[in-house]
């Protein structure tokens, strides 16, 4: 197990500049999301018009892992259609269940090398279970 | 009050329908007592004593003090609570810009076990206005070398996390 198939580049230059960090305020939805025993904690704010995600944030503290994924998340679904949103978050949890990488995922591939850190898959999961709870939480309206 | 498992020594006679318990405090010991845990502790006791508390004391204070002049040496680093005469064996710090669990990851691969996290002081945490923090911890065995790994696997994670300053 090397260090550096945990902090891939990307995910340490997302940790230090985080993308589309903070609230956004009016949103449609908002939802937070924590790992208690980490310490992680995470809120993600979307504006949804016409089924597109027109605009995403993320705030919270935790480690690298988890404030890393929550930025390539928000940069990654800006745009998308509510389902595309929906089969990316799928194939991100997929992929971190220990299946391969579907196609597509682009940047968020570095995430696989959380893997084999088995403890610190829920921090790179974090950001994706709450942006699912608060689709959940809209579709729901 | 019954007794909340079954098992030797436990009992004191049985029919087919009911049983008697035995007096306390074996009512509520049933099984094979933690002879081995027993043995071990005596073992320890006897160690320490050999030791003497008083060197024990003294080396984990010289230890203490070591650790937090070698940690001040890194920028950034802060380290929490009293001076090394006011505290035991164990210094709990945070660097700016690094998680402690990111911090306990870098360092555990450097061969340096830290525990990260609320150490069950959750409330302090937050007065303290921390999310969590690392923690070393030192004991008789601990020596200055380890001391000096510890703090090169520091400066190692701060060159990671490419921590400025």
């Amino acid at each position: 197990m090397s260090l550096d198939d945990l902090y891939r580049d990307v995910i340490l230059e997302h940790y230090s500049h985080p993308r589309n960090k903070g609230v956004l305020e009016p949103a449609d939805i908002t939802s937070e999301g924590a790992n208690p025993l980490c310490g992680d904690e995470i809120r993600i704010s979307l504006c949804v018009g016409d089924g597109v995600v027109r605009d995403a944030r993320f705030d919270g503290k935790g480690c690298s892992i988890s404030q890393a994924s929550a930025s390539m998340m928000t940069e990654r679904i800006k745009g998308r259609r509510v389902e595309e949103v929906g089969h990316l978050i799928a194939a991100v949890k997929a992929m971190m269940r220990g299946e391969p990488p579907g196609e597509g995922l682009g940047d968020l591939e570095a995430l696989q090398g959380v893997r084999r850190f088995p403890v610190r898959v829920k921090c790179a999961t974090l950001g994706w279970v709450t942006l699912e709870q608060a689709l959940a939480d809209l579709a729901r309206r | 009050m019954p007794p909340y498992q079954g098992g030797g020594e436990m009992i004191s006679d049985v029919w087919t329908d009911h049983a008697t318990w035995n007096e306390l405090p074996w009512k509520f010991e049933a099984g094979t007592p933690h002879v081995a845990g027993a043995v071990g502790l005596g073992a320890a006791i006897d160690y320490l004593e050999r030791l003497g508390m008083d060197a024990v004391s003294a080396h984990e204070r010289e230890i203490t003090i070591y650790a937090m002049e070698r940690l001040a040496e890194i920028p950034r680093l802060h380290i929490l609570g009293p001076g090394a005469n006011e505290r035991g064996g164990v210094v709990a710090f945070t660097v700016e810009g690094i998680h402690p669990h990111d911090i306990a990851q870098v360092l555990d691969t450097e061969g340096v076990c830290v525990r990260a996290g609320h150490h069950c002081t959750k409330p302090l945490h937050r007065r303290l206005g921390l999310g969590a923090s690392a923690r070393a911890s030192f004991y008789v065995y601990t020596t200055r070398d380890e001391i000096d790994i510890l703090t090169h696997a520091l400066h190692k994670t701060r060159e990671l996390f490419r921590v400025a300053g």
